[in-house]
């Protein structure tokens, strides 16, 4: 099985219990209660089924419970293996085409309508929702509180890297996992939240209730007077040939396989995308002991933060600009792709494409709100509130403080005597902001004394090196008057404690000071099991990633607070001040092939995946019958599978520009109940032991 | 302004085959839409049941030719509509309904449809797995069945267009001008536009349209709501439909469409009156207990989506179909009463043939169907 068995930051040795388990009549393992997708994953399956219309292979695709990609014969029934756990014994089976209804003809034996009511209910336990429902429970509000996955935290849970923001409004330095832990506990001590994991809205209903599917086994209506709809976002996917095949999937669903599953689900990687989604999903990968050949964008700077490219490129993952996929390819996965670099107009030159040798190919083109129960709350005149990245996509940072103000929005709408501090908008604004203006990296003067570097020159939300220098020597320059301000070292005694060094989550800060003749010291973080002793040389980059020397390592030292390593070396006086960050991936692993290799049809990419509609298909139909509503796509199919065009919607825009029609004469998609589809037997609580 | 000879308004079960059947005789036709396209309204929430087997001569005749020129669609025109001659089955659990459709049964034989009774062993070969408990048996009719009302409609907005019938989606009638008994201008929010004929269809919004010419059209709407589940392979083919009642519902009804799906719809008891049509938190439970109970087998199945859609009905439960006298030139295709879909093919050709043809053959049902009749009777299957 491939699992992760070393990890820097993770615990990969937590008492798991294996199983044995059946794929297609052979025995496997696995272990109890992790997603079956997951189990089959690490047991190096990529085919899940076989789609009906030209007999596709179709592997993950969001891990997220909201498509329906990872469907699987399960114990006879159809089931999304991503949100159902392995148990011993399971006999699972790829599913091919259509799958069997079983013929199970026993008589309903028990019908009941389950009813639920609250004050509150709060749909989607991640960053927001937490801090929303937390702010809500001090209120004593009655709160339900629902998450899909088994686990609060929502993204938090895949988070293993340190946070950006602030300490004091948003747990900055603190990596996503153990935030999830501290907002867990504290909302599980307040008794007047009930709280339902493994629980999906299936729609909002005029009536003023809300049908959740409680445990992916029953239905219950729940009565509520006020809404939080912190329901996250939905990972955009992006068309081109081949973007359908097993191999090709969302980052999100990277990071929950890597960091929540523990399963070494690739050896190579390739990255779309430059935001901050596939900055951390690289680095998430190098973490995981996998190469992550290259990040491609197709604008010409990176959209994430720079500390964060910065720091990925230090690692050794090259960066393209300026480019774009062309294909992916494989005999039934992924084995290859090809990117080539974009003219002004965004289009492919394919004399200057690149191929490379991969395994994976993750898209982080960015995200989209699901904000469909806001606009049905809306539509039902509902006290509703959104927050987190249902209101808007940000950091998580902002979503914990934004859930704070919705919390206390709702409280106010629900009769509640309650003000929301109007710095708190100020501090919400900022904490959300995209990157703000790049400096010109400054120069520090070396002398004996040890002198932090801050290898951090882009204006963006992130302050904590300033509140934990004990001696308060790290102040931000003030130009801005907010934490977008970048920081300065105003001190002259510094003791070399490492807490900058080691709390800073771009590991854009270094310590150095002159030691004798030519040589002098320099104090990196590395979030990384040290795969060097003492005295072993090591390459060594700039900001930039651009290689300068090889330093000898004098010391390998450990914060357990921050779980990083602070790494010692003697290098150059010249480079000293320049030296930023350790190179981890080898150059010559993650070259493309002498020659391209590809074959590129554009009208080959899939646009409907549940349905598999092609762009080509969907264009000729446009233009042959003047299509003006989006909704006569759903002649071909477009939209009608399980997510209801949740997934491919969002790609429209461009594919009537394409067929020639302005968008703005479009008329939009509609969207339908159910957000998730639920088996007749569970809408009446047929297998419930209570009595009716 | 624009000209035609017969000016539609409504481009839905009855606008968009009507406009084709009209056009291919010759006419120009101009259908008026105030939703972006073809079907929006009821169309798309129909189920997509087609069946001959009514209690009445008139929707009988105008399905038998639906369901004729179902069975020829797809070889004369080379488009797919999901069309499956799957058959209609009304299983039958009591004695009380036993005699009520046997006794229906020699009505509908004397229009020469294809129905009969079939013993509870065929039940149950045609649905495999159905509750066998006191199961009696019930009427199957094989040539009834189900097609997309989504691709039909679709269909027949191309081939109307190919007639050059001209469409103008997201316009609204907003007013008539009346002159000596006759519409002589029809006024939209874009446009006027003036026809020798002016056919209403604008299914839920009948009434509205009517009003506009002072005619009191007893048209109301009420509101059922249907779901679709994933696909699965076929295993059962007819539409069920169970006309029993329980406390909360009338009939129910459902069917696999082509794709694998299984599509389902419930009559609300009481009627649940106006033009709502946002999903409650009724409909689910309500409708799962009552197919389950009958089909146990569909309990894996998975529901997909819901939808609510309306019923134009009219007080006996029939259409309201021709000329009236008020307004010399206005003809009625409306109050379908939940069953335009099926009625729209073969009331489009009929009211071809009677616009273009002046033929005479399609008498009794102007007469059956007429805006002046006494809205007495009673539709047994509803």
């Amino acid at each position: 099985m491939d699992r992760i068995a070393r990890h820097p930051v993770l615990n990969t040795n937590q008492e798991r219990k294996s199983v044995n388990f059946y794929f297609n009549g052979e025995s496997v393992q696995g272990f109890e209660n992790e997603p079956v997708s997951s189990a089959l994953i690490a047991n190096g399956v990529k085919e899940f089924s076989i789609h009906h219309i030209g007999d596709a292979p179709q592997g993950i695709f969001c891990a997220n419970g909201q498509c329906s990609h990872c469907t699987l014969v399960i114990n006879g029934k159809p089931l999304k293996s991503c949100i159902t756990t392995l148990k011993e014994g399971m006999e699972v089976r790829t599913l091919v085409h259509l799958p069997e209804l079983p013929e199970d003809d026993r008589n309903v034996e028990h019908f009941e309508v389950k009813n639920l009511k609250c004050d509150v209910l709060v749909i989607g336990a991640g960053p927001s929702g937490l801090t929303a429902a937390i702010e809500l429970a001090k209120l004593n509000f009655d709160i339900i509180l629902i998450d899909d996955k088994d686990k609060l935290g929502g993204k938090l849970l895949l988070q293993t890297h340190k946070f950006f923001g602030s300490i004091e409004d948003c747990y900055a330095g603190k990596r996503g996992i153990e935030i999830a832990d501290l907002l867990e506990k504290e909302i599980r001590s307040y008794k007047n939240v009930k709280i339902y994991t493994n629980t999906s809205v299936v729609a909002l209903y005029k009536d003023k209730k809300a049908g959740l599917f409680i445990d992916y086994k029953n239905y219950a209506l729940v009565g509520f007077d006020g809404l939080v709809i912190s329901s996250g976002a939905r990972e955009k996917n992006l068309v081109f040939p081949g973007n359908d095949i097993p191999g090709v999937y969302g980052a999100g669903a990277f990071q929950t396989l890597v960091n929540r599953d523990l399963v070494k689900s690739s050896n190579r990687i390739f990255i779309i995308g430059s935001g901050n989604v596939g900055l951390i999903a690289a680095y998430h990968a190098l973490q995981a002991g996998i190469t992550v050949v290259g990040i491609a964008d197709i604008l010409d700077n990176v959209s994430g933060y720079k500390v964060h490219s910065d720091k990925i490129k230090r690692m050794g993952v090259p960066v393209y600009l300026k480019h774009t996929v062309l294909t992916a390819e494989g005999n039934g996965q992924v084995e290859r792709i090809t990117i080539a670099e974009v003219d002004e107009k965004f289009n492919p030159l394919l004399e200057k494409a690149k191929t490379f040798e991969v395994d994976t190919l993750l898209i982080a083109v960015g995200l989209s709100s699901i904000d469909e129960f806001y606009n049905t709350a809306l539509k039902f005149g509902y006290k509703a509130v959104k927050s987190g990245d249902a209101d808007e996509i940000a950091e998580a940072s902002s979503a914990m403080f934004g859930g704070r103000i919705s919390g206390l929005q709702l409280a106010k709408m629900l009769g509640k005597d309650v003000a929301v501090d109007e710095s708190w908008f100020k501090k919400a604004e900022v904490l959300k902001s995209r990157p703000g203006k790049t400096h010109s990296e400054p120069v520090t003067e070396l002398n004996e004394n040890y002198t932090p570097i801050m290898h951090c020159y882009q204006e963006i939300p992130c302050n904590p090196c300033i509140s934990v220098c004990p001696s308060g020597a790290i102040k931000l320059n003030d130009a801005l008057g907010s934490i977008m301000d970048l920081p300065l070292y105003t001190g002259e005694d510094c003791t070399r404690c490492g807490q900058c060094i080691a709390v800073c989550p771009g590991l854009a800060i270094s310590v150095a000071k002159k030691l004798y003749g030519e040589w002098a010291e320099v104090v990196l973080p590395h979030e990384f099991i040290p795969a060097f002793h003492e005295n072993e040389f090591v390459s060594l980059t700039d900001t930039d990633g651009n290689y300068l020397e090889k330093g000898e390592v004098m010391k390998i030292q450990f914060n357990k607070k921050y779980k990083t390593h602070l790494i010692t070396f003697k290098v150059s006086l010249g480079n000293a001040i320049k030296i930023a960050g350790i190179r981890v991936q080898d150059e010559d692993k993650i070259k493309p092939l002498p020659k391209p290799v590809f074959n590129y049809i554009p009208d080959n990419a899939v646009l409907c995946r549940c349905e598999r509609v092609s762009v080509g298909e969907i264009i000729k139909f446009i233009k042959d019958n003047d299509i003006k509503d989006a909704n006569q796509l759903k002649q071909i199919r477009v939209g009608m599978g399980a997510c209801g065009s949740r997934t491919c919607s969002i790609l429209l825009p461009g594919i009537f520009s394409a067929a020639g029609v302005n968008w703005f004469e479009v008329a939009e998609n509609t969207k339908r109940p159910l957000s998730v589809e639920i088996p007749m037997g569970a809408i009446i609580n047929e297998d419930s032991e209570e009595s009716v | 302004m624009r000209k035609f000879d017969v000016l539609i308004i409504g481009a839905g079960s009855i606008g968009v085959p009507a406009a084709y059947y009209l056009a291919k005789k010759g006419l120009s036709v101009g259908v008026i839409e105030k939703l972006p396209s073809e079907g929006r309204g009821q169309n798309r929430a129909a189920i997509g049941g087609i069946r001959a087997t009514h209690s009445d001569p008139a929707k009988i005749k105008i399905c038998q030719l639906t369901i004729g020129l179902m069975n020829s669609f797809e070889k004369e025109h080379d488009i797919d509509i999901d069309w499956i001659s799957g058959g209609y089955l009304f299983p039958v659990y009591d004695e009380v309904l036993e005699n009520k459709l046997k006794k229906l049964l020699v009505t509908q034989k004397k229009f020469n449809l294809n129905i009969d009774w079939i013993d509870a062993g065929k039940v149950k070969e045609l649905v495999p797995g159905i509750n066998p408990e006191n199961l009696r048996g019930g009427t199957f009719s094989p040539e009834d069945g189900s097609a997309s009302p989504l691709k039909m409609t679709g269909a027949y907005l191309k081939l109307a267009k190919e007639q050059k019938a001209e469409f103008f989606f997201n316009e609204e009638v907003k007013g008539f001008r009346i002159e000596n008994n006759k519409i002589i201008e029809v006024e939209t929010n874009k446009d006027k536009y003036s026809a020798d004929i002016i056919i209403n269809a604008a299914g839920g919004d009948a009434k509205e349209i009517g009003l506009l010419s002072n005619l009191d059209i007893p048209v109301n709407p009420d509101c059922h709501e249907a779901g679709i589940t994933e696909p699965v392979k076929p295993f059962f083919k007819p539409m069920v439909v169970d006309i029993r009642s329980d406390e909360n519902s009338a009939n129910y009804y459902f069917y696999q469409n082509k794709e694998g799906q299984v599509v389902f719809c419930i009559t609300p008891k009481p009627s649940i009156l106006g033009k709502d049509t946002d999903n409650t938190s009724v409909f689910l439970p309500l409708v799962v207990k009552r197919i389950l109970n009958l089909y146990p087998r569909l309990r894996n199945l998975r529901i997909r989506r819901t939808w609510r859609g309306l019923y134009p009905m009219t007080p006996d439960g029939f259409p309201i179909v021709g000329w009236t006298k008020e307004v010399s030139n206005m003809f009625l295709a409306v109050g379908m009463c939940g069953q335009g879909f099926m009625l729209g093919p073969g009331l489009g050709q009929i009211i071809s043939e009677i616009i273009v043809d002046k033929s005479d053959k399609y008498n009794f049902i102007l007469d059956q169907l007429t805006l002046y009749r006494e809205f007495a009777g009673i539709e047994l299957l509803k």
